[in-house]
């Protein structure tokens, strides 16, 4: 691409990017495969605190940073932004991704559009925010919820994580040969040195702190290891440390805060190193319509078997597709805190058990469920819906 | 197309419904005579189509509307013009124009947890983190 030419492909986020939650290592992911595949490209993200314009070769780099505190609001305006910078590269345009709906509307909806359009669905907002916005009335979900199905509808491809959030968009209409399965992934790495301040034997929690992710489930969890003195537990939390204030009261209460270490906003290399070095890594997932309806392809527990170390998580389909009871890690129902305890325990008391099943774990990313597999995924998608000779050669 | 019919001599009347004014919007009132063919709501004499009775608004999205701005029926018409037009940046003719202020009120700050703005908070909190 040059400038005077106009991208030939373009990347839409309603998400903060750069930043350290495990949406912006995926948007990382994506967008780099698509701007390699089309040799450059456009990625409109949010910003707020970062630059609004950024030109990196190739690629330009735009920010929506207009301060709305009203997240309708905000979307809306969002969208005419959107809109707006579709306009004028309508021309150029072959391929346009979207990760979610204010994004995908003005893209689906351009006048004129020549561009093919892939929809990531990572997760359903109409689902999604029953959850984070108590507040929103059932038919203002369902107006959510319509618009999902209007984008997805006018999509050329869907592009889903998981099996699970494969079948939800099935259930939303999209016919089933749109729907493509591209899993995350993680990068299998050299073991990285420990953390200087990492106690000598520690529990590792890492991603954000919404309701759903189970966050007090760990905790009740962890109450009843109080018997183990000199574990910790070490929660690397992805969002700042003001919005832990729920969990810390809930920490208090239990009589584990002290046991408690907090890292906030790590840098990924970071938080690697933690998840290397602890005993286990407990992905605590809650069995909510988030996690079981819409599904999610959790990055943490990726990121841990990549790590080499065994996991705990919750035993739900989309975890399922992830890792094997006993073979990786240990499943648990969700929502059990005595359950969850005991799987940790026998795993601290049997660390020879534990640390093959890391070695499983490590050998499963790397056979099959790296990055560089999830994009050679999304490339074939890419592939499979422009045959032109123009994409073609920049398609190496 | 029969609507109710009274004169206000007796019995209730059907008031117009048809939404009159530029600036200041409200319902004409007037007695209505027929009901529109499209939308079915009442209609008085001075707002039914000639032909078919249709109430203008209907009238103008059908594609009649008066392009006569001293034609009292070329409101409707401009209205529902700019409508469209002001919708019509990124085509969205009818979404975002759905959410009226009780949904939206619900996703102002402070609604969401209160530890958590929600997947879409300002401050570094982005769409869908698993």
């Amino acid at each position: 691409m040059n400038a005077a030419q106009g991208p030939r492909a373009a990347y839409f986020a309603f998400d903060r990017f750069p930043s350290s939650k495990g949406s912006a290592v995926h948007i990382a992911q994506m967008a780099d495969e698509l701007f390699t595949w089309a040799g450059g490209g456009l990625l409109g993200v949010l910003g707020g605190g970062l630059p609004r314009y950024q030109r990196e070769g190739t690629r330009e780099i735009v920010r929506f940073d207009a301060p709305i505190p009203n997240l309708i609001d905000r979307a809306e305006a969002y969208s005419a932004w959107v809109a707006g910078l579709l306009e004028t590269r309508l021309e150029t345009l072959e391929v346009c991704h979207v990760r979610d709906p204010w994004s995908a509307l003005p893209v689906v909806t351009a006048t004129g559009r020549r561009y093919r359009v892939v929809y990531e669905v990572n997760g359903l907002p109409s689902i999604e925010m029953a959850h984070t916005w108590p507040w929103a009335a059932p038919e203002t979900l369902a107006k959510i919820g319509e618009l999902e199905r209007f984008c997805l509808a006018r999509a050329d491809a869907v592009v889903v994580p998981s099996r699970v959030i494969g079948d939800a968009v099935r259930g939303l209409g999209v016919p089933g040969e749109r729907v493509r399965l591209v899993p995350n992934g993680a990068d299998v790495r050299d073991r990285p040195r420990r953390p200087d301040d990492a106690p000598g034997e520690y529990l590792v929690y890492v991603g954000a702190l919404q309701p759903w992710q189970g966050l007090d489930v760990l905790l009740r969890a962890f109450a009843r290891l109080a018997d183990l003195p000199e574990l910790r537990l070490v929660i690397c939390s992805s969002v700042p440390e003001r919005r832990a204030r729920q969990v810390r009261r809930l920490a208090e209460r239990l009589g584990v805060a002290e046991r408690v270490d907090w890292r906030f906003t790590l840098p990924h290399h970071e938080v690697a190193a933690w998840l290397a070095h602890a005993a286990v890594s407990v992905a605590p997932l809650t069995g909510c319509a988030r996690n079981l309806d819409q599904g999610c392809a959790p990055l943490k527990v990726l990121e841990s078997m990549a790590a080499g170390v065994p996991v705990v998580a919750s035993d739900l389909p989309a975890v399922r597709e992830l890792m094997a009871d006993g073979e990786h890690g240990r499943l648990v129902p969700a929502d059990r805190p005595a359950e969850l305890a005991r799987s940790v325990r026998i795993l601290l008391e049997y660390p020879e058990e534990a640390a093959a099943m890391g070695r499983r774990a490590r050998a499963h990313i790397a056979g099959g469920l790296t990055w560089a597999h999830s994009r050679a995924a999304l490339r074939a998608v890419y592939r499979a819906l422009t045959p032109s000779a123009a994409l073609s050669r920049a398609d190496r | 197309m029969d609507a109710a019919r009274h004169d206000g001599q007796g019995g209730a009347m059907t008031p117009c419904d048809v939404t009159t004014g530029f600036f200041v919007l409200g319902r004409c009132g007037r007695p209505a005579v027929t009901g529109c063919p499209q939308c079915g709501r009442p209609v008085c004499g001075e707002h039914a189509a000639p032909q078919g009775g249709h109430c203008p608004e209907c009238l103008a999205a059908l594609g009649h509307g008066s392009r006569d701005p001293h034609d009292p029926s070329w409101v409707a018409g401009y209205r529902r013009r700019h409508y469209e037009r002001t919708s019509e940046t990124y085509n969205d003719t009818t979404w975002y124009s759905s959410f009226d202020a009780y949904d939206r009120g619900a996703f102002e700050p402070g609604s969401g947890y209160t530890y958590d703005e929600g997947d879409f908070g300002s401050d570094g909190t982005g769409f869908v983190d698993s």
